[in-house]
């Protein structure tokens, strides 16, 4: 909308006359300047008084410190002031989490994608055969790709993600653990071992032929290791409990024939 | 920004000392804002001082003690010191490592949301940014992850290039808006976004890209909550434009434009507050988003709001999306009509147009600037419409007010309302080049309500905009009263005095509007048939 007079009602002489139109202003124009600066201006001044509000309410914070209710889960040690506190923390808590590997994740969309990327043989297999299957952690994007660096160089040039993203992490294991596996690594799959050292932290199954191939992919899936990472410590449960660790797994490697199924 | 529970009106009567001259300071500054923009870009972003787990911060006490600025070195060097401690808690593994890690990240989120100027510039020098990343990693505790989100959430409310420090976390603070994360977590990541989505059109585009908003979208779901309010907020930053693609995803989520009707119908005055701000937005970017959103009889929920609040927070934002839909859709226009003469339509009540004009008055009434000036704006735009808004308008109580502003008020104020009595004196012109016709009644009793002198004001002023709009009404006046009084009466206002004053001004247009009313009406023949 223009403003409020226009030229094409210019007469004989030459006169803008006045012609009633309405006008119409885009959000970051000058003209809502001064109704925006009251927005902000008022909106600090709660943050620097609330600070003063406070003093009142810690009557209020001394009396509830003492009635907190302990996480029944066995193996958490959460202690919630309030049964709303409560529930959001069983929600985050124990809802979300990795039966297998205790991960725990915001959405359940990241934790499926989890699931398949990381424990799901029937995964891998399609990616052995050439699928496109780690799709985009970008909730409405679609697109997906066939191994995990792709999806991540996808990431990083549409979605503006670090370069330093990591959406899995290896677990970071202890020295003991470390040389254990080394040992046992060496004879079975010295053409894997070469490939993890140049991606540490990446997870990548890139043989796609035959099932030979397949299986010893399947076995450097080092997800669930019973060692915690640093940034998980303490949340996972029941470690040891709930399922079989890998390492002992391993002890049995391709002697067996049967296709290794999902593990628990 | 407030916590749970606290009402906007609690401010009143608690002012510490140093908060009123901290306000008053700011106050001052906000007369120069249109110049300084960095400044307002600062503004769009919040402050938290105290967490969204509000109240449960043993240590609120040692908080409040820290009302006045610190020395500045020192608390740059504990910042530093505390960094520290934070990278070597990260890196340890082991028993105690999580307690260690939360104790390190909640003295260095002490250090950052204490003082008036908190040292960000130190904490991102010393490297905090990387190890703060780490602290949001799956599968963390709660409490790392919400004084990770608040240390991030401060940094980002500082300059423009401390925000961009965060850069590397946005991923992670999008992910811990989904579903299954605790709320104090997700809220405290939403002021985060929020304050990083206030910088600037750049940042906008990366939350964007990175799917920020369907997650914050779903946070405004539920009814009531600190954290519906903080998302809201967020929500309005990441949509402000001034591209509309933002905008444009908002009303694609399923359920959005219920939500935003059932909270501006229903919802305490805070969060009403932002969901009207994403209004404004939406009004103003989205047709698509506009013409849903009268379907869903907004307007009418938007003038109950303007009936019943006093705030002017939440003002502000109501009267401006008003403004928006009449600006921008004719079929705004026809409800505020319709209203009143359809009695057929239920869904419309039948006082919304005597209500529209009531509210508008209100606002015209209010000490508040801002208030003032856009409900001119909106009533110049009624104004605009068809002949029965102009008699809607001029037999309103808003009458008075406007004469009474036009003399008394301050030039930007004057201008608008400029625009209101102008457009009830001429019917809209279809096109072609109809000089536009003028409604004598109109005129007539606007002119007797004494407006001319504010006319003629205007175009004394440097403002070559004012100036036009004074000419153009003098005009009006000239070719519309009745038996030739046009003349006499801008004579006895100085008129001719006023408009003589552009025979050799500088911009060519005013000089010919000028020049050509004083020919036509004040020539050789003036005065002759006295």
């Amino acid at each position: 909308m223009a403003m409020g007079m226009a030229v094409d009602t210019v007469g004989e002489l030459g006169f803008p006359y006045w012609n009633p139109l309405r006008r119409r202003f885009p959000p970051d124009s000058p003209f809502f300047a001064s109704g925006n600066v009251e927005r902000e201006l008022l909106a600090k001044q709660v943050a620097l008084d609330f600070t003063e509000d406070e003093i009142n309410n810690l009557q209020i914070i001394v009396e509830t410190e003492s009635r907190r209710i302990s996480c029944p889960i066995v193996g958490c040690p959460e202690r919630l002031k309030s049964l709303d506190n409560f529930e959001d923390h069983y929600k985050a808590r124990h809802t979300a989490s990795c039966s297998v590997c205790s991960r725990v994740y915001p959405t359940s969309r990241l934790l499926s994608i989890h699931i398949s990327e990381a424990h799901d043989s029937f995964f891998q297999a399609k990616v052995a055969r050439g699928y496109d299957m780690y799709e985009c952690l970008v909730e409405g994007c679609g697109l997906k790709f066939k191994n995990y660096k792709a999806r991540h160089r996808h990431l990083v040039d549409k979605h503006k993600f670090p370069t330093t993203f990591e959406f899995f992490k290896r677990t970071q294991l202890s020295k003991k653990r470390r040389e254990k596996l080394q040992k046992q690594r060496v004879p079975k799959l010295k053409h894997e071992e070469d490939k993890e050292e140049a991606s540490s932290d990446a997870m990548e199954v890139e043989d796609k032929a035959s099932l030979d191939g397949l299986v010893s992919a399947l076995s450097t899936l080092t997800t669930s290791d019973t060692t915690p990472s640093n940034v998980s410590f303490g949340r996972r449960h029941g470690r040891g409990l709930t399922f079989v660790p890998r390492s002992v797994h391993r002890e049995k490697p391709t002697n067996s024939s049967s296709t290794p199924g999902p593990k628990t | 920004m407030a916590d749970v529970g606290s009402a906007s009106n609690r401010r009143d009567p608690i002012k510490s000392s140093v908060g009123n001259v901290a306000g008053q300071r700011r106050r001052q500054q906000a007369v120069t804002v249109a110049k300084e923009r960095r400044e307002s870009l600062v503004r769009a972003k919040r402050l938290c001082r105290v967490g969204t787990n509000g109240g449960d911060d043993e240590d609120a006490r040692v908080e409040n003690e820290m009302m006045i600025d610190e020395e500045q070195p020192v608390l740059e060097s504990q910042t530093v010191k505390a960094v520290e401690e934070l990278k070597s808690a990260v890196q340890s593994q082991g028993k105690g490592a999580m307690q260690k890690r939360v104790t390190a990240l909640r003295e260095l989120r002490r250090l950052l949301s204490k003082s008036e100027f908190p040292p960000i510039d130190a904490a991102l020098t010393a490297g905090a940014i990387p190890l703060l990343v780490q602290c949001l990693s799956f599968g963390s505790p709660d409490e790392q992850l919400l004084e990770s989100a608040w240390c991030l959430t401060n940094i980002a409310a500082g300059k423009p290039e401390e925000t961009k420090a965060l850069l590397p976390a946005l991923p992670l603070l999008v992910a811990h808006l989904g579903e299954k994360s605790s709320a104090p977590v997700a809220e405290q990541c939403a002021w985060a976004i929020g304050n990083v989505a206030g910088e600037g059109e750049e940042l906008r585009n990366v939350l964007l890209s990175q799917g920020a908003l369907p997650p914050l979208a779903r946070m405004i779901f539920p009814d009531k909550g600190s954290t519906v309010r903080t998302a809201a907020w967020a929500l309005s930053n990441l949509i402000k434009g001034p591209e509309s693609k933002a905008a444009a995803q908002l009303v694609r989520v399923d359920g959005i434009v219920d939500a935003i009707l059932r909270h501006l119908k229903k919802t305490d005055e805070e969060i009403a507050t932002e969901i009207a701000w994403i209004v404004v937005y939406l009004s103003a970017l989205s047709d698509i988003a506009t013409s849903m959103l009268l379907k869903g009889g907004i307007l009418q929920l938007l003038v109950e709001r303007l009936a019943t609040s006093n705030s002017l927070q939440l003002l502000i934002p109501v009267l401006r999306s008003l403004g928006n839909f009449v600006s921008v859709d004719p079929k705004a226009m026809l409800t505020i009509l319709v209203g009143g003469q359809n009695t057929e339509d239920t869904d419309i009540p039948d006082q919304i147009s005597e209500n529209v004009t009531n509210v508008l008055a209100k606002c015209l009434r209010s000490e508040h600037r801002v208030l003032k000036k856009e409900a001119a704006w909106v009533l110049s735009n009624i104004a605009a419409g068809s002949i029965e808004h102009k008699r809607m308008i001029h037999s309103s109580e808003a009458m008075p007010l406007l004469l009474r502003l036009l003399s008394t008020s301050p030039f930007d104020i004057k201008k608008e309302v400029a625009y209101v009595l102008g457009n009830l004196c001429v019917e809209s012109a279809e096109g072609g080049d109809a000089r536009p016709r003028i409604i004598q009644e109109h005129l007539v009793s606007i002119v007797s309500g004494g407006c001319l002198r504010g006319f003629i004001d205007l175009v004394r002023s440097p403002d070559i905009e004012a100036a036009r709009l004074g000419l153009q009404f003098i005009e009006l006046v000239l070719r519309g009263m009745p038996n030739g009084e046009g003349s006499k009466l801008v004579e006895g206002e100085d008129g001719i005095d006023a408009m003589e004053r552009f025979q050799f001004h500088e911009n060519e247009e005013l000089r010919v509007m000028a020049n050509s009313l004083v020919d036509k009406y004040f020539g050789e023949d003036y005065g002759i048939n006295e």
